[in-house]
Parts: structure tokens; C-alpha cells; sequence
């Protein structure tokens, strides 16, 4: 299959998607809050905090605001395109219904992935934006464009990073079958990501920005605002990206191998 | 008359004992059915560490160069934080709205409506059943690391203090679960209940102090939590057993506002289940 092709098969889920939450108005609109929320309940941490300090290893008010907020902008991005696809492969391998993806002739990973997208997500991609957009404000500093390209592009590399890490938490089904606890760690693991970096020492340090990227995944598209484009930050996060992607993508069709539909 | 005395006393003895058996094999069921999920919880035990890791670092960084936040050390804010997460796994309802919920819109609820067993207490039997198998799975890591998490663990408290923590624990359980259980019963009405469930845990999350400890709001917004049900969720009883509630007039207020939260959703959960039953539709054989 071509890549024009896979392009309109999302296209067309992306449009079943959008007529399917129209149907749901009310879920939809529930959803938003739900999420909106928990965007709050962050943001209140940062103003209670800073009521009693501050700073917080380095980091002021309004550049804590743009780390959260870039942490919750690549999150809310996963959510809005991976999270529902993804966390449910699970089910799907326990009850043998992935039959139905491995027979569509395309890559069973971008058919798993793609299969819907959530709006309620998207809208708080918007929130998270515009939470972004106000720390820069606060902060009196105007990007230039070559910084916000870079931004994107970092933030993009954390969407990856994201979605390497579930495609490789729920891969675990094929040999474990219900994971429905380590499903949760998706969110402790990202929980680090509203971290400011020097606040990490030793083994958190080693294992949270070096082993695995949960820190740099937010750290570094904001750094990007603050202080500019840094070469070594950009190659440093894409390296991230792609090795984790390969490992994920592996793992996932290691699994595929032992998946023997519904006796599986 | 002597042989009639001993006949009713006989009868009432065995009425009284009647709901304990019945319950008991209820309890028996409960631990047993969470035990299956033991590596659940064990690996939820282990990312709730980790968010403690998490909670250590931000925190750690915020109180470099100063020795108080909000009057209270390094040690004893993460002294809170570490009793939160031991509380969570004693006291908190998990899944129970869902279970519920689940039970209405898949009919099995049914079973319950001609058997004489009253559901709320079923259903409140299987949550301290799976609360002691989780509350006894939370503490082996805990003693496990208690070199490096041994600072942390409450010190130097009043006998006062342990005396109020034991029944604010015991009331915030029945809280939650009666929480819980009000949110499950949204099922008679609605045909999707997950979104207002994790709606409400966004407000639970936060006025129970699961974010920040509540005495770090402005005074103003800390008095008004201290009339919430939020307040005596998890962050009354915690607060308590690390030390951050110093007067006994304070904690004995805050006994009775906590059991009035419990008279209240007792109340309310009956409301609920008796308006609920009278839409519920018990279809097939």
C-alpha cells in the first residue's frame, strides 16, 4: 500500500470520528471537562507552589506554566490520536478480535493505531496551546520562527516517544494478556515530564533523562523557547525518538508472532 | 417459662449472628476474588513509588535553601505524601463506581433485588475485603524500603493524635466508597458513567489533598475544604497521623464533621437506590 493510501484511510477514520462524536454531543462536551480538569488540577499545583517559593530548581513561575504546558500539549496530542487505539489492544488480543485488523491489508500497527481519533483530545491540544502561548507571553519573550519550528518538530519527536512507549506497554498482552495495572504506568512515566530537569539527581537522573526520555520528552522543546535552538537537544530527542520507535514497532511484531487469535 | 427465655434468646442470638455469617462468606468471596488481581496491584503499587520518586524530586527542589514550606519541613511533607499513598491502598474505593455501574447496565444487579442481602453493605463488605488484601500488599514495599523511607514514617505523635486517626481512617473508607457507590448508581440514569467518575476524581484529587497538602491554599479557601466531604477523604485522617493537625479541639471537630458527611451519604446513597430501583427494568429469566 502507498503512502497516499494510508493517508486516506486516516482520513477516513478521522471523519467517522468526527460524525460518531457529533452523535455524542454530550459525551463529547463531558469529555472536554473531564480532561480540562485535570489540566487545572496541574496548573493549581504550580500556583500553590509558587505561592511558597520561587523558584523550583531554577525555573520561575511562568517557565514552570510552559513546561507543564508542553508536557500537557504532547500528551493531549497522544490522546487525541493514539491513547483509545492503543490501550485497547489489550482486549482486543485477549478476546481475538485482532483478527480483524491482521486481515485488512495494510500494516496491523497503523490499522490498530489509527482506527479513531478522540475530539474531546484535540480540543485540549487547543487549551494546551493556548496554556503554552500564555507562559511565553508572561514570560516577555517573542520566538522567532526557526524556534517555534524547532518546538514543533521537539514536540512532534515527544509524540513519537509517547507513542513508542504504549505500543510498547501493550505489546505485553501478547505474552501476559491482561495488563490492565502496567497500562497505568504510561502515566507515572510521564508524570516526570512536568519535571524541570536540573530538579533530577543520580539514579532518577540517569534512568528518567538518559535511559529512557521521559523528562526530555517536555524539557527540551521548552528549553528551545527559553534559551533558544540547541543542535545537540535537537538531535539528542529525534535519536530518542526513532531508536524508541524501532524497539517498540520490534517488539510489537515479536508479539504479533505468538498471537493465535481467540484461543490466544 | 425458664425453657421459653431460652428458646427467644436462642432465636435473637441467632438473628444477630445471621447477617455476620452471611457477610462473612461475602468478606471470604471478596479477598479471594483480590487476591486473583494480586500482580495488579502489586505493579500498581510499584508506579505509585514512583510517583512518590516523582512527588520527592518536585518537592525536594522547591525546598532547596529553605527549611519550611508552608511551616512544615522537607521531611514531613514527603512524611504526608508517603502516609497518602499507604492510605490510598487502605482506604480508597478503586473501582467500585465502575463495578456498579457495570452491574446495573448488564442486569446482574438483578440477582441482588430478590435475595436478602442489602446491596449497599455488599457491596461495602467486598470493598474492605479488597482493601485489606491491597492495604497488606502497600505495606511489604514500604517495610521493605523502610531504610531508605524510614525518615518519612510519622514520629513523636500524641496519643491523641493515633486515638482520632484510627476512626477518621475507618470514616474516610466509608466516605469514599459511599462516594463511590452514589457515582455506581448513576447508571440507572445514565448509560455511560466514566466520565462523570473521573470528572469528580479531578475534584476528589485535589480538595483531598492528593496534589499538595490543603494547608498550603490561602487560609480563606482551607477553611471553606474543611466543610467538604473532599477534606475528610484522605487528607483529614492523613493529616492527622503526620502531625500537621496539632490541636485535639481541631481534630475532634473535624470527627464530627466527618461523620455527619458519612449520616449524609448514607442518606443520599439510599435516595439514590430506591429512586434508581423504581426505573430499573429487570428483563430475561
Amino acid at each position: 500500500m502507498s503512502l497516499l493510501a494510508y493517508l486516506r484511510i486516516w482520513l477516513a477514520s478521522i471523519r467517522y470520528s468526527v460524525v460518531r462524536t457529533m452523535m455524542f454531543r454530550f459525551d463529547f462536551i463531558l469529555w472536554v471537562l473531564v480532561d480540562g480538569a485535570w489540566m487545572g488540577v496541574n496548573l493549581l499545583l504550580i500556583e500553590v507552589m509558587f505561592r511558597h517559593v520561587d523558584a523550583i530548581a531554577g525555573w520561575g513561575k511562568a517557565e514552570m506554566i510552559l513546561l507543564v504546558g508542553t508536557a500537557m500539549l504532547v500528551m493531549r496530542l497522544f490522546m487525541t490520536f493514539f491513547l483509545t487505539n492503543l490501550f485497547s489492544v489489550d482486549r482486543l488480543v485477549r478476546e481475538g478480535m485482532l483478527d480483524f485488523y491482521l486481515a485488512q491489508p495494510g500494516n496491523p500497527l497503523f490499522m490498530l493505531s489509527t482506527r479513531r481519533i478522540d475530539l474531546d483530545g484535540f480540543v485540549n491540544t487547543v487549551v494546551a496551546v493556548g496554556i503554552v502561548a500564555y507562559a511565553v507571553h508572561q514570560l516577555g519573550i517573542r520566538p522567532g520562527w526557526a524556534q517555534i519550528g524547532l518546538y514543533g518538530l521537539m514536540v512532534l519527536a515527544g509524540l513519537i516517544i509517547h507513542y513508542a512507549t504504549v505500543v510498547a506497554i501493550v505489546s505485553l498482552a501478547f505474552w501476559i494478556t491482561r495488563i490492565q495495572g502496567i497500562e497505568g504506568g504510561y502515566w507515572a512515566i510521564f508524570d516526570l515530564s512536568r519535571l524541570p530537569r536540573p530538579a533530577l539527581r543520580g539514579v532518577m537522573e540517569f534512568v528518567f533523562v538518559y535511559l529512557f526520555p521521559a523528562v526530555i520528552v517536555s524539557n527540551f522543546p521548552a528549553e528551545t523557547i527559553l534559551h533558544g535552538p540547541h543542535l545537540g537537544h535537537l538531535l539528542w530527542l529525534l535519536g530518542a525518538a526513532l531508536g524508541w520507535f524501532a524497539f517498540a514497532v520490534g517488539l510489537f511484531h515479536l508479539g504479533l508472532r505468538r498471537y493465535s487469535s481467540a484461543s490466544s | 417459662m425458664t425453657a421459653i427465655t431460652q428458646i427467644d434468646i436462642t432465636g435473637i442470638a441467632g438473628r444477630l449472628a445471621h447477617p455476620f455469617r452471611k457477610y462473612g462468606h461475602v468478606f471470604a468471596v471478596g479477598l479471594q476474588s483480590a487476591l486473583v488481581y494480586r500482580w495488579n496491584f502489586v505493579i500498581r503499587v510499584g508506579f505509585s513509588l514512583l510517583h512518590l520518586a516523582a512527588v520527592g524530586v518536585l518537592w525536594g527542589a522547591a525546598y532547596a535553601g529553605r527549611e519550611h514550606i508552608g511551616g512544615f519541613s522537607f521531611r514531613e511533607t514527603m512524611g504526608y505524601f508517603l502516609m497518602l499513598i499507604v492510605a490510598n491502598y487502605l482506604i480508597s474505593a478503586f473501582n467500585e463506581d465502575y463495578q456498579i455501574g457495570e452491574e446495573i447496565r448488564g442486569g446482574t444487579i438483578n440477582q441482588f433485588l430478590t435475595k436478602p442481602i442489602d446491596y449497599y453493605a455488599y457491596r461495602l463488605t467486598l470493598f474492605f475485603a479488597s482493601r485489606l488484601v491491597t492495604g497488606v500488599i502497600v505495606l511489604i514495599p514500604v517495610v521493605l524500603l523502610l531504610p531508605l523511607l524510614g525518615d518519612y514514617l510519622p514520629s513523636g505523635l500524641a496519643p491523641w493524635q493515633w486515638a482520632a486517626a484510627v476512626p477518621a481512617f475507618f470514616l474516610a473508607a466509608i466516605i469514599q466508597f459511599s462516594i463511590a457507590f452514589c457515582f455506581g448508581l448513576l447508571a440507572f440514569w445514565f448509560l455511560e458513567i466514566q466520565g462523570f467518575v473521573i470528572l469528580s476524581m479531578a475534584v476528589e484529587t485535589l480538595l483531598s489533598g492528593q496534589v499538595f497538602p490543603l494547608d498550603l491554599l490561602p487560609d480563606t479557601i482551607y477553611r471553606i475544604s474543611q466543610y467538604l466531604p473532599f477534606y475528610y477523604q484522605a487528607y483529614f485522617p492523613v493529616a492527622l497521623i503526620s502531625g500537621r493537625i496539632e490541636s485535639a479541639a481541631e481534630a475532634q471537630m473535624g470527627l464530627i464533621i466527618q461523620s455527619a458527611w458519612v449520616l449524609a451519604f448514607l442518606a443520599f446513597g439510599r435516595l439514590l437506590w430506591r429512586c434508581g430501583l423504581r426505573r430499573h427494568t429487570a428483563v430475561g429469566g
